[in-house]
């Protein structure tokens, strides 16, 4: 069983962040970059149904060079090789990006495609689903609890919905994105830390895949940071607290 | 420019895995083994499974093949949230694992290597004795020789995983003992199993000021036999491997030193941002600023200089006392003085454990004492000092 994990650098969220002067996007110059936790569920949860199953994960990610670290650090817990489509951060968008995993996919041929729901710096919540459009794949958003049957034909998928759980079956292949109650990610182990430097990054240019429309649907047009918290205030009675609650915060 | 604390790619991942396991599943738990005084056994064997036991033992007897750096970092990160559990990772990966790797045999290696660096054992090292701890040298325990054994006595005092509980022995030590009255070429090192007749707990002891998280011993041998299987590299060679070991030990407790430093100096940091006085945050006080800006600049003097001493380091070599005691005899004091600083800005607060300072405080003060005292310090690097004429 081959499994592909979308693997997305994120900036680190407990970082403090700064806008670039023309509010054009995030001053990069000092920040730390990390993975983006979702998709360490992914990853996690490749790497156990690929233990069970005997098989081979896979990591993917678009970016520059400079990402290899974040991609180093997949490959310490125990992703077998990865590939990284050249391309800059700044000229990506979702639509992109589901475009290039999908022309991935195409080379791949894995029997899942896994994805993390969303990314922690732009939220969007679309790339898994644009990709098991653009390949008119079965797909299942938001797992909880993933199990693959014995014959690695089917996912019995477990979603979290409004309100609820919803338990779907899939035919694979199949796109599954992981929610973050899916499964505690490992840490990597120091001996496979050592051995992840000596892994395969194989790096493909845009061109080297079959993409007809590489257009970016959105424009980032400005950045504001979010305005100052306002004090709070003092109430003197319970009657004027559940006043406030009603008449002004419109709580009750 | 690369980066004197994090050298390699795996240098950073190695810090940044141990750190978000320290917070995961260190920090939790460290007040509570502080007050009990109790030694966290399963948190320790999980240390195994991320390969840190044997951090600097060749992979091919279960080591990781790691650098004096990579110890350091690991002991860092451990120690900024509990000093005392790290106490007890650095007696067993590098007093004894570090030890056996460098002195003993493949032989040796192979039999006991796997199962200290997967954490199936818990191993320490015995130097120090009730009557010679700085004079070390003053040591009395005997190895005689008899047939194809070693017979052992005398006891050793102060020993780090010398017992688990207060009734149970830990696994396997390296010993020092005299196997001649020759001071210096009259000492030797031996593989000592618990189970081996003779072999007891004298006492686990009780009440120490800090690191209480890490058990402390009294290891007692009466006729106790060893097979010479056991005797580690050749009958009175021990003093030449003590003095290496002990340059990596001196580097790693000064790591563990900049540990608690570093936590003691984000939480002056946020509590001084946080709390008012006067209606101003007590950071806009002159005397508040002091305590921590020059905790910071001493923190980040004593970073680059341990980290700076460890990329040098070779582990299988010696001669690097003058720096491997510089670093400890500097960073023992500064971050005693950082936590006290930490404390002061506090108030009141600094002074109950709940703030996590005053527990770091105590610990602080054993690296003083622990692994040489800074008097010892003084004395090695004096004696050094005093046969080069100029410093390059
Ligand atoms: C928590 C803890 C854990 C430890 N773990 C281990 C372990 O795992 N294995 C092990 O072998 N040991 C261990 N030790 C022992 C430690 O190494 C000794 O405590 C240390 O070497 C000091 O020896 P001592 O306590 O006998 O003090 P002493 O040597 O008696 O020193 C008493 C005082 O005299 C001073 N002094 C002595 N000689 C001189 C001199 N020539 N010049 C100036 N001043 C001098 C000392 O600096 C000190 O201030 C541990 C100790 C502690 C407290
Ligand atoms: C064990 C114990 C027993 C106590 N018993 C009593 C008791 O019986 N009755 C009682 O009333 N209180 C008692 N106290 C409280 C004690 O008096 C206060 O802890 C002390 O006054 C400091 O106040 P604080 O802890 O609020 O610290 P803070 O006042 O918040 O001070 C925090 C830090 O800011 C510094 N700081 C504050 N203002 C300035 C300034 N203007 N310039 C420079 N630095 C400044 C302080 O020096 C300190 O380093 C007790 C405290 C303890 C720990």
């Amino acid at each position: 069983m081959k499994i592909l994990v979308a693997f997305k650098r994120v900036i680190d969220p407990d970082a403090r962040i700064k806008l670039t002067a023309d509010r054009s996007g995030v001053d990069t110059d000092s920040v730390e970059y990390k993975a983006n936790p979702f998709c360490e569920n992914a990853l996690e949860e490749a790497l156990q149904i690929a233990e069970e199953h005997d098989g081979e994960v896979v990591l993917v990610s678009a970016g520059g060079p400079d990402i290899d670290k974040t991609i180093r650090a997949g490959l310490a817990l125990g992703a077998e090789r990865a590939i990284r489509v050249e391309i800059e951060d700044t000229v990506l968008d979702s639509d992109l990006a589901a475009r290039v995993f999908a022309a991935v996919y195409k080379e791949e041929e894995p029997d899942i495609f896994f994805f993390g729901k969303q990314a922690i710096d732009s939220d969007n919540n679309q790339c898994g689903q644009l990709v098991a459009e653009y390949l008119g794949l079965p797909q299942a958003c938001f797992a909880s609890e993933v199990v693959i049957d014995d014959d690695g034909e089917v996912a019995t998928v477990t979603r979290e919905v409004d309100g609820g759980l919803e338990t779907i079956a899939l035919t694979l292949p199949a796109v599954i994105t992981a929610d973050l109650r899916l499964n505690t990610p490992r840490f990597a182990k120091l001996p496979d830390i050592m051995k992840a430097g000596r892994k395969t990054i194989d790096v493909m240019d845009l061109d080297d895949l079959d993409i007809e429309d590489t257009a970016l649907k959105i424009e980032l047009v400005s950045l504001e940071e979010p305005s100052a918290r306002q004090a709070g205030v003092k109430v003197g009675s319970i009657d004027e607290l559940v006043d406030k609650l009603k008449n002004e915060a419109r709580a009750l | 420019m690369s980066d004197l604390f994090n050298p390699t790619d795996e240098h950073r991942a190695l810090r940044e895995m141990v750190r978000t396991f320290t917070e995961r599943d260190v920090d939790p738990q460290a007040s509570e083994f502080d007050r009990s005084e109790g030694f966290n056994a399963p948190l320790f064997r999980k240390l195994g499974e991320l390969g840190l036991l044997g951090i600097t033992v060749d992979p091919e007897v279960g080591g990781s093949g790691m650098d004096a750096v990579a110890a350091v970092i690991a002991h860092e990160e451990l120690a900024s949230a509990d000093p005392g559990f790290c106490l007890s990772y650095l007696a067993h990966s590098m007093l004894f694992a570090n030890n056996l790797e460098r002195n003993g045999s493949l032989e040796q290696r192979k039999r006991f290597m796997p199962d200290a660096c997967s954490g199936k054992t818990i191993c320490g090292m015995g130097m120090s004795e009730p009557g010679a701890g700085t004079d070390v040298l003053g040591m009395r325990t005997t190895a005689v020789r008899d047939g194809d054994h070693y017979v052992l006595n005398g006891a050793k005092m102060w020993i780090t995983n010398g017992a688990v509980s207060d009734t149970e022995l830990g696994d396997v030590f390296l010993i020092y003992a005299r196997t001649s009255e020759e001071r210096v070429n009259g000492v030797s090192l031996f593989l000592v199993e618990k189970g081996a007749p003779g072999f007891r707990l004298g006492q686990k002891l009780h009440d120490k000021l800090g690191m209480r998280a890490s058990p402390t011993a009294e290891l007692v041998f009466e006729d106790c036999r060893i097979p010479v299987a056991n005797l580690v590299g050749e009958e009175g060679d021990a003093t030449h491997h003590m003095m290496r070991n002990l340059e990596i030990e001196r580097l790693t407790l000064a790591g563990m030193s900049l540990g608690m430093a570093r936590r003691s100096i984000e939480i002056m940091n946020r509590y001084a941002a946080e709390r008012k006085a006067f209606g101003r945050p007590i950071s806009a006080f002159g005397q508040i600023q002091r305590h921590i800006a020059e905790s910071y600049a001493e923190w980040m003097a004593g970073r680059a200089y341990v980290y700076h001493v460890a990329g040098l380091l070779d582990l299988d070599s010696g001669g690097n006392r003058i720096d491997s005691d510089g670093v400890k005899l500097y960073c023992s004091t500064m971050a005693k003085n950082v936590c006290d600083r930490a404390i002061q800005v506090l108030g009141g607060y600094g002074y109950v454990g709940e703030y996590q300072v005053e527990r770091l405080w105590r610990d602080a003060k054993l690296i003083e004492i622990g692994g040489g005292t800074i008097e010892a310090h003084h004395k090695n690097m004096t004696r050094d000092l005093s046969k080069l004429d100029k410093l390059r």
